[in-house]
């Protein structure tokens, strides 16, 4: 086992490391912004690094610098979380190359599933379904519109090295094929460093599910099933939930085979996460693959009983798959809301600011992850998210029901958070009946748009 | 200064409704700093305790307290670490050191070498004035924004 390991991550993600490593007896570096420096993190890690001044890109995305502390704190791995530099592929090369595990799949299999082109090919390659579109990345507005003529509109263009829900414009016919065909590359030039787009068919209110592999050093890869991920705002996840209401037996079945192939395909090791629409007729396509632990690894791990964050640890020593892992069972149903501080009667503005008083909801069948206390000063340089809440019930029902009760409890005093918000999707009525997609928060904004004001 | 004179101590704080204690005697220094909420929250420094055991990484901050005491009424010019490293006051084991106390430095000099990543890394003053104290040891490890020179 690991004597020590560098969390490059802040928030709730370096928090949840944290715990594994304390569970497994290995010491613990917090790497952390000055805007960070009351972060809870900082104060349960055994040893702390002050790596630059607030914004990321000074500090929790500053390569030199987390090296640095990694080589004065002598640490023998690092875990990345997600976001940041979770799958930036030359910081994994440069840990290697400074003889520094990182807590992760290999250089190769983060550049190979961190081009969404590549990751498409490598897909089809492994006899996947992929959604139709173009066979690469599309350099002019003629081959966009003969791509988008054959595959036939609504069609969605996206950055190659996008991710995240960022850099895509639909385009519903040719007008505004040519328009976000420019724009999407310029943005992504901007806002990625590779402004290489390609066109894909845009599935209309697709369901997006997303299923968790784990792979060890010697080859053994199993799938811990799905995660129905469809309840998004912008691209952006809100509730996720485990099982999906919408999946069979079979599909399941099908879905779990062909992550697995897909892993296989690029040697995978660690915790990975294929990303797949799913519309209404049963039909999947694989979107993507996220090289990294995810924020709602959470539900898994209570569904089918498992530590993730310590598997991964434990495989990144070279240690075979667990046991609880290889044979874990699926029992139960787990939901998480995040909770952002945001006010969503404002349009979901950001407040970050000095929490007040705080109390988290407890009680049986209820966990939290989150970073916050009483006193907290959520800062405004980074997202927005600041607690997830998770809950388990026998059925979903139950879990959903648990989650409406924790909600009611969860006290966070001095800034505007998006609890009302969630509140109200428990209380939907088609949510209440496992009918949605991912055109289902927009749609309760939009029916609620006094409450929620657009 | 043993645990029963630290205790006395913090009585006659809350008795006489202190917020702030500082002391300096035969190179022991204490800080005792009463919080919002009335509890006394604590910082210390002596020579034996650096900020970082070198050359292992600086140990967590403790919640309410600054790692290392303050001066609150003067406002002291500093040289902050611009990077995580090794920090070296020569240029080689052999060389004498790039500045003492007392030397004056103007925005050009190079006070210090701070080693990261296998790299030795001239640190300029990047402000201008006289030395008046060295905070960190020879060949111990520095985070972000530590302070490395007082000035006057």
């Amino acid at each position: 086992m690991f004597k020590k390991v560098l969390i490059a991550n802040r928030g709730e993600i370096a928090l949840r490391i944290i715990r594994a490593c304390k569970e497994l007896g290995v010491k613990t570096l917090a790497v952390y912004s000055e805007a960070d420096v009351d972060s809870l993190h900082v104060q349960l890690a055994d040893e702390a690094i002050c790596i630059g001044p607030a914004a990321s890109a000074d500090s929790y995305l500053k390569i030199d610098r987390i090296i640095s502390a990694a080589e004065i704190g002598d640490v023998d791995a690092i875990h990345p979380g997600y976001g940041f530099l979770a799958e930036n592929a030359h910081f994994a090369e440069i840990c290697a190359s400074c003889n520094i595990k990182f807590i992760g799949p290999s250089v190769s299999a983060i550049r190979a599933m961190g081009d969404k082109n590549v990751a498409r090919a490598t897909a089809r390659k492994a006899g996947v379904p992929v959604t139709p579109g173009s066979d690469g990345i599309v350099e002019t507005e003629q081959e966009a519109l003969k791509v988008a003529k054959k595959i036939g509109y609504p069609v969605m263009i996206k950055a190659v090295a996008g991710g995240g829900g960022r850099g895509m414009r639909p385009a519903h016919n040719d007008v505004s094929l040519v328009q976000g065909f420019h724009g999407a590359r310029m943005e992504a030039e901007k806002a990625f460093g590779n402004g290489g787009v390609y066109v894909e068919k845009l599935i209309e209110n697709p369901h997006h599910i997303e299923f968790q592999i784990m792979a060890d050093e010697h080859g053994t890869i199993v799938h811990l099933g799905e995660r129905d991920c469809s309840i998004q705002r912008r691209n952006q996840k809100i509730v996720e939930e485990c099982p999906s209401p919408l999946l069979t037996e079979s599909l399941r079945k099908r879905m779990g085979q062909a992550s697995i192939k897909l892993a296989q395909e690029v040697a995978y090791q660690g915790a990975g996460t294929l990303e797949f629409l799913v519309d209404d007729t049963g039909n999947f396509y694989f979107m993507e693959m996220n090289t990294r632990i995810q924020v709602e690894h959470t539900v898994t791990e209570e569904v089918y009983g498992c530590d993730l964050v310590k598997e991964q640890i434990r495989v990144a020593t070279g240690m075979p798959l667990s046991p609880s892992i290889r044979n874990a069972k699926a029992r139960y149903h787990a939901i998480e809301c995040r909770i952002n501080a945001e006010d969503p009667f404002n349009n979901f503005q950001p407040s970050p600011g000095k929490i007040g008083l705080y109390y988290a909801p407890g009680g049986r069948g209820v966990r939290i992850d989150s970073h916050a206390y009483s006193g907290y000063s959520v800062p405004p340089h980074y997202d927005s998210m600041i607690a997830k809440v998770i809950t388990i019930g026998s059925t979903r029902g139950n879990a959903i029901n648990r989650m409406s009760r924790a909600l009611s409890e969860y006290l966070i005093a001095g800034i505007k958070t998006t609890i009302p918000f969630q509140q109200a999707i428990m209380r939907n009525r088609d949510f209440l009946h496992g009918k949605y997609n991912t055109g289902f928060v927009e749609s309760i904004i939009s029916s609620r748009a006094a409450e929620f004001r657009r | 200064m043993d645990i029963k004179e630290i205790k006395a101590l913090i009585d006659l704080m809350k008795k006489n409704d202190l917020s702030v204690f500082k002391m300096e005697k035969e190179g022991f220094k204490i800080t005792l700093k009463r919080n919002e909420f009335g509890g006394i929250v604590s910082s210390h420094s002596a020579p034996a305790f650096p900020a970082f055991a070198a050359p292992a990484a600086q140990p967590a901050p403790q919640a309410a307290a600054p790692a290392s005491a303050e001066e609150p009424k003067e406002k002291q010019k500093e040289i902050t670490s611009p990077m995580v490293g090794t920090f070296y006051r020569s240029p080689s084991p052999e060389s004498a050191p790039y500045i003492e106390v007392g030397h004056e430095v103007t925005e050009e000099t190079v006070v210090c070498i701070i080693e990261a990543m296998k790299m030795m890394n001239e640190i300029k003053a990047e402000i201008k004035g006289v030395i008046s104290e060295l905070l960190v040891e020879n060949g111990t490890a520095v985070q972000f924004g530590q302070p490395l020179f007082k000035l006057k």
